[in-house]
């Protein structure tokens, strides 16, 4: 069983079993699919560099939706010009977030700096938007539907694994978030 | 500085832009009921430097009315926080200040 995360001298500590760590690698594999651009960089080299993509559309998969959300309410023309100048850039940032807590996954005892620990609680993050997303939860009463599923011997369809793995998912960016908040009250 | 200030933090262009007269724009950020409310605190008081107490009530603010308005001022500034903001994973429009709320 995963131990909850530690704000300490060292930065934020935790601890991980060996089937955590395959659960969690596969699962930040999978949305660093899901984010990867099906199609290269602009082929402008101008363009490329400064992560400006014309040919972008507003993602189709309701769960890539909520990883790369619209930015301008009721407004389609103004949002896809915003994807145009950003959502690359904002994929390569999620998808660096999801790589380097995969790499830290290599060691059963995990030890995160500041900014690892950020980058952690954002591919904890993501991972649990992806997940809500497939499980429909759309309100706080879904959420608490969701929540129910405590038992890892009632995991008998993908509906009631998923909701473990959400709940597992939760506890663990929780547990993160607090000790990164006890730091932050901590370094004042 | 403390440990805490990463370098997107933004603690000196948020204070100015809150006490700026003329406010034309603003960042929305949009509640939903996976992000955990500790984790949302967190993103407020470490992206935008804001106080535990100010994090906390705008965080509340999300909660309990759907949405906040989290910061306000020229309308690149806000593109740039809403682009930060989902990098978070947080929802977050940019608007014209004062009008639809």
């Amino acid at each position: 069983m995963a131990k909850a995360f530690n704000a300490g001298r060292r930065g934020v500590t935790g601890f991980l079993e060996p089937a955590e760590r395959d659960l969690l690698r596969k699962l930040f594999a999978d949305i660093i699919t899901m984010l990867e651009p099906s199609r290269p960089a602009h082929e402008d080299p101008l363009a490329a560099l400064i992560g400006l993509d014309m040919d972008v559309t507003v993602p189709t998969d309701p769960a890539l939706l909520r990883l790369l959300p619209d930015a301008v309410k009721d407004d389609a023309e103004a949002s896809l010009e915003f994807r145009q100048l950003t959502e690359r850039s904002l994929r390569e940032t999620k998808i660096g977030a999801l790589r380097a807590a995969t790499l830290d996954l290599e060691k059963d005892k995990l030890v995160l700096d500041a900014e690892a620990a950020r980058l952690w609680s954002r591919a904890l993050n993501d991972v649990r938007l992806v997940l809500a997303q497939r499980l429909e939860i759309k309100d706080e009463d879904d959420a608490e539907r969701v929540h129910q599923v405590q038992d890892w011997g009632e995991a008998e369809d993908v509906e009631s694994y998923l909701s473990l793995v959400y709940n597992f998912v939760s506890w663990l960016q929780e547990s993160l978030v607090q000790a990164m908040l006890a730091g932050l009250k901590g370094s004042k | 500085m403390s440990v805490s200030t990463a370098p997107e933090t933004d603690r000196d262009q948020s204070t100015h832009e809150l006490t700026s007269p003329d406010i034309p724009w603003e960042l929305i950020v949009w509640n939903d009921p996976v992000n955990l409310m500790s984790y949302v605190s967190y993103v407020f008081q470490s992206y935008f430097g804001y106080s535990e107490a100010k994090a906390a009530e705008l965080m509340m603010q999300v909660h309990t009315e759907g949405k906040s308005a989290v910061a306000h001022g020229a309308k690149e500034k806000m593109e740039a926080h809403a682009v930060a903001m989902h990098g978070f994973g947080l929802w977050a429009t940019v608007q014209k200040g004062g009008g639809r709320g």
